[in-house]
C-alpha cells in the first residue's frame, strides 16, 4: 500500500513537472548560444555569451518579443568541428530555431550546413572565414567582417606603416588562421615586399625554437601570425628568450589579455587587427554601463557583435510578427538598414555586412590596447 | 660555411632539448611496459598534473614573500614529485591492479579511461584555459660569429643535464639496488618472483610511483621552460613520449633516452630544412620505417615467448 502511494505521488509529480515545462516552453522563444565554454579559446566564447545574454535580458525587461520572453541556452562546442556538429544536431533536436554562434570558423562551417538544412537561423558574431557565406545559404548571417577584409587591412598597414624588408607569414593550418594568413601574404607581395617564409605550425604545440631559429637565419624583420593566442603567445615568449627581435602582428584571434599572461613583456608592441572598440562609441554608453554594473567587460571584440546578433533576430521577429526563421532571414536581408550597437547594419545577398571595418591596435604587456599610430591608413 | 654550420648547431641544440623532455616522459612508459607489459596511457596526464603542481607551489611560495629562487624551485620540484608519485600509486591501485589478471586489452581501456578522467578532472579543478607563469630562469649564453648568433639558454642546459642525471640514477637504481633487482626479476617472471618471497604488488606500485615522479620532473622542467600549462598538454606530450619509447625499443631505459633524442632532433631538422608543417609527418614516418625493419625498436630486445 505504502509503495503504491509512493508510486502515485512520484507519477503525479513527474506529470506536474512536465506540465510545468510545457507551459514554460510555450511562453518563451529559445535562442541557442553556441561557442566554446571549454577548450583553449573559451575566453572568446565568454565574450559572445555575455553579449548575447545581455541583449536577451534587456529585451525581456522591455516586455520581450511579440508578447513572449526570450530564453538563452548555452551549448559548448569547445571550438572543435566534430563537437560543433553534435551541438548543431542537439539544437535541432531541442527544437530551437535561432542560433547565435558559432565562434571558430572551422566550427561554424560544418554546423551551418545543418542549420541551413533544418531551417534554423544562425548569426555568428565572430567567424570571419569568407567560405561560410559563400555557399548561397539563406539562413546564415554574421555581425562581423570577413578575413578577406581583415587580411588586406593588416597587409596594407604592414606595407604602408612598417615597410619591412623580409616578412614571414606563419599560420596554424586551420581555416581561420590560414585563410587570413594567405590574404595578408597576397597583399604584402603585391606591394613588392618579399615573403621569405610561409609556414604552418600545429595548434597545441609548445616548442617553436626550431621555427624561430629559422626566422633568425632568414633575417626576417616582420612576422604575421594567422591563428589564436596560445601559439602566438609561446612564439613571442620564446622569441624574446632567443633574442629574435622582429615585429609581430596578428588577427583578432590573438587580441585578448591572455596573450599578455602567456608572453608577458614580449607582448608589448604586438600589432592586432580588431573590430573597432564599440564600447568607446558614445552611443553605447548606457549599454556599457549595464555591462559594468554586472561586473562584465564590454571591451572584448565579440561582445557587441553578439549583442547585435540577438537584437537583429528580435527586430526580424517584430518586423514579421512571427518566429519563422525564413521570414526573419528575408526581413534582415531586405528591410535594412538597422540601427545597432555596432553601427548601421545592412546585409548583402550572401548574409555579410555591407560595411565593417577592422582597425589596427597596438597591444601592451598589461593586456590593454591602444589604436596603432596613423590609424587613418588602416581604415 | 660558418653560417650554415652555426644554424645546424643551433637546430641540434633545439632538437636535443625537446628530445630530452620526450625522453623524460618516455621513461615512465618504458618502465611500466618493461615490468608488467602494459601501456600506461594515463602517464601523459601525470606529466600535466606535475606541471600544474609546480606552478601552484611556485606561485604559492612567491605569494608568501619568499625570494630565494633555488629554494622555491627545489621545493616545487620535490612537492610535485611527491604528489605526482601519490597519483601514480593511486592510479595503479584504482585502475590497473583490479584488472591485472584479465586480458591486456581491458587494462588498456582502463588506462584510456583514467586518462580522460584526469584530463577532465583538471579541467574542472583548474579551469580549461591556459595558465601562464613568468619565466623564473632566464638568459643564457650566446656567441656571435661573423654576425651570426648561436643561443644556448640556461633552461636548455638544465633540461638536458637533469634528464641525463635522472636517467643515470634510474639506471643505477635498477641495476645495482636490491629493489631494482626485484624489479628486474619481476619483469622476467612475476609468478616465480612471487614464489621466491618478493611482494610483486609492492614492486609494481614502486614502478608506478617512480614513473610518475619522473613525469613530474618533466612537468616541472617544461613548465619552467615554456611557462604555459593547460589540461590538454598531457595528451600530445604523452603521444610523443610514447612514440619515443617505441622508437628506442619499449622496455629499454637507454632506448627511451635514445628514442627521445632522435625524435626531437628529427623534428627540429625537418622544421629547419624543410617546413614546420611537416615535422610530425617526418617524425612518424621515421617511426614506421624503423618498426618495419626492426619491430622491437632500436635498442629493444626480441621478446622470448614464455612457455
Amino acid at each position: 500500500m505504502k509503495t503504491l502511494l509512493k508510486k502515485t505521488l512520484l507519477g503525479t509529480s513527474i506529470a506536474l513537472a512536465s506540465l510545468g515545462m510545457q507551459v514554460q516552453a510555450a511562453d518563451t522563444i529559445k535562442i541557442a548560444m553556441a561557442g566554446p565554454v571549454s577548450g583553449p579559446v573559451a575566453q572568446y566564447g565568454d565574450m559572445q555569451f555575455i553579449g548575447a545574454q545581455m541583449a536577451i535580458e534587456q529585451i525581456n525587461a522591455q516586455g520581450g518579443v511579440n508578447g513572449k520572453q526570450l530564453e538563452g541556452v548555452i551549448y559548448d562546442d569547445a571550438c572543435e568541428p566534430k563537437q560543433a556538429v553534435q551541438v548543431a544536431n542537439k539544437i535541432v533536436n531541442d527544437g530551437i530555431k535561432f542560433v547565435v554562434g558559432h565562434l571558430c570558423s572551422s566550427s561554424t562551417q560544418p554546423a551551418s550546413d545543418i542549420y541551413e538544412d533544418e531551417g534554423i537561423l544562425m548569426i555568428t558574431a565572430a567567424s570571419t572565414s569568407p567560405d561560410i557565406t559563400n555557399r548561397g545559404y539563406e539562413l546564415i548571417f554574421r555581425t562581423i567582417g570577413l578575413d578577406d577584409r581583415q587580411g588586406p587591412v593588416a597587409g596594407r598597414y604592414i606595407v604602408e606603416q612598417i615597410k619591412p624588408k623580409r616578412v614571414a607569414v606563419i599560420h596554424d593550418k586551420q581555416q581561420y588562421g590560414e585563410g587570413i594568413a594567405r590574404a595578408v601574404k597576397a597583399t604584402v607581395e603585391e606591394a613588392g615586399i618579399s615573403v621569405v617564409m610561409f609556414e604552418g605550425v600545429t595548434a597545441g604545440d609548445k616548442d617553436f625554437s626550431a621555427l624561430i631559429a629559422k626566422m633568425q637565419k632568414e633575417d626576417v624583420d616582420f612576422v604575421y601570425y594567422g591563428g589564436y593566442h596560445p601559439e602566438l603567445g609561446s612564439i613571442l615568449r620564446q622569441s624574446k628568450e632567443l633574442g629574435f627581435n622582429a615585429g609581430f602582428m596578428g588577427p583578432e584571434g590573438v587580441g585578448n589579455p591572455d596573450i599578455s599572461a602567456i608572453a608577458g613583456e614580449a607582448s608589448e608592441g604586438l600589432l592586432v587587427t580588431l573590430p573597432p572598440s564599440f564600447d568607446l562609441d558614445p552611443k553605447n554608453a548606457q549599454l556599457v554601463e549595464a555591462f559594468k554594473a554586472k561586473g562584465q567587460d564590454p571591451s572584448g571584440p565579440f561582445v557587441m557583435p553578439a549583442y547585435t546578433a540577438v537584437e537583429l533576430m528580435v527586430q526580424g521577429m517584430k518586423g514579421t510578427e512571427g518566429t519563422d526563421p525564413l521570414d526573419v532571414a528575408d526581413y534582415l536581408r531586405n528591410q535594412g538598414p538597422f540601427e545597432t550597437p555596432i553601427g548601421t547594419v545592412e546585409y548583402d545577398a550572401k548574409g555579410d555586412l555591407k560595411e565593417f571595418n577592422f582597425v589596427v591596435y597596438t597591444w601592451h604587456a598589461d593586456g590593454t590596447k591602444t589604436p596603432a599610430a596613423t590609424q587613418e591608413a588602416a581604415n | 660555411m660558418t653560417e650554415s654550420l652555426l644554424y645546424f648547431t643551433q637546430q641540434v641544440i633545439n632538437g636535443l632539448t625537446v628530445g630530452s623532455t620526450y625522453a623524460l616522459i618516455a621513461i615512465g612508459y618504458t618502465m611500466v611496459y618493461g615490468i608488467i607489459g602494459m601501456i600506461n596511457f594515463a602517464h601523459g596526464e601525470v606529466y600535466m598534473i606535475g606541471t600544474y603542481l609546480s606552478f601552484i607551489v611556485i606561485a604559492g611560495l612567491t605569494m608568501l614573500g619568499l625570494e630565494n629562487l633555488p629554494f622555491i624551485l627545489l621545493t616545487a620540484l620535490i612537492v610535485s614529485m611527491m604528489v605526482a608519485g601519490a597519483y601514480g600509486f593511486t592510479i595503479e591501485r584504482v585502475a590497473y591492479r583490479p584488472v591485472r589478471g584479465s586480458k591486456r586489452l581491458i587494462a588498456l581501456i582502463s588506462a584510456i579511461g583514467m586518462s580522460i578522467f584526469l584530463q577532465n578532472y583538471m579541467r574542472l579543478a583548474q579551469g580549461p584555459r591556459d595558465i601562464a607563469m613568468p619565466g623564473q630562469i632566464q638568459g643564457g649564453w650566446s656567441w656571435t660569429l661573423d654576425g651570426n648568433l648561436l643561443n644556448l639558454s640556461y633552461m636548455q642546459v638544465i633540461i638536458f643535464v637533469v634528464t641525463v642525471i635522472s636517467m643515470w640514477s634510474l639506471h643505477l637504481f635498477i641495476s645495482r639496488s636490491r629493489m631494482g633487482r626485484a624489479c628486474r626479476a619481476c619483469a622476467q617472471d612475476q609468478g616465480m618472483t612471487n614464489l621466491l618471497g618478493i611482494d610483486t604488488n609492492q614492486i609494481i606500485a614502486v614502478t608506478f610511483v617512480i614513473g610518475a615522479a619522473l613525469a613530474a620532473v618533466a612537468g616541472f622542467l617544461l613548465g619552467l621552460y615554456y611557462g604555459v600549462v593547460n589540461p590538454m598538454i598531457g595528451f600530445i606530450a604523452g603521444l610523443k613520449a610514447f612514440t619515443a619509447a617505441v622508437l628506442g625499443g619499449i622496455g629499454s631505459l637507454p632506448g627511451a633516452m635514445l628514442g627521445g633524442l632522435i625524435l626531437g632532433v628529427t623534428e627540429s631538422m625537418t622544421a629547419a630544412y624543410f617546413s614546420t608543417e611537416y615535422k610530425d609527418v617526418v617524425a612518424f614516418s621515421l617511426l614506421v620505417l624503423i618498426l618495419l625493419f626492426k619491430p622491437t625498436g632500436i635498442l629493444g630486445k626480441p621478446e622470448v615467448e614464455k612457455i
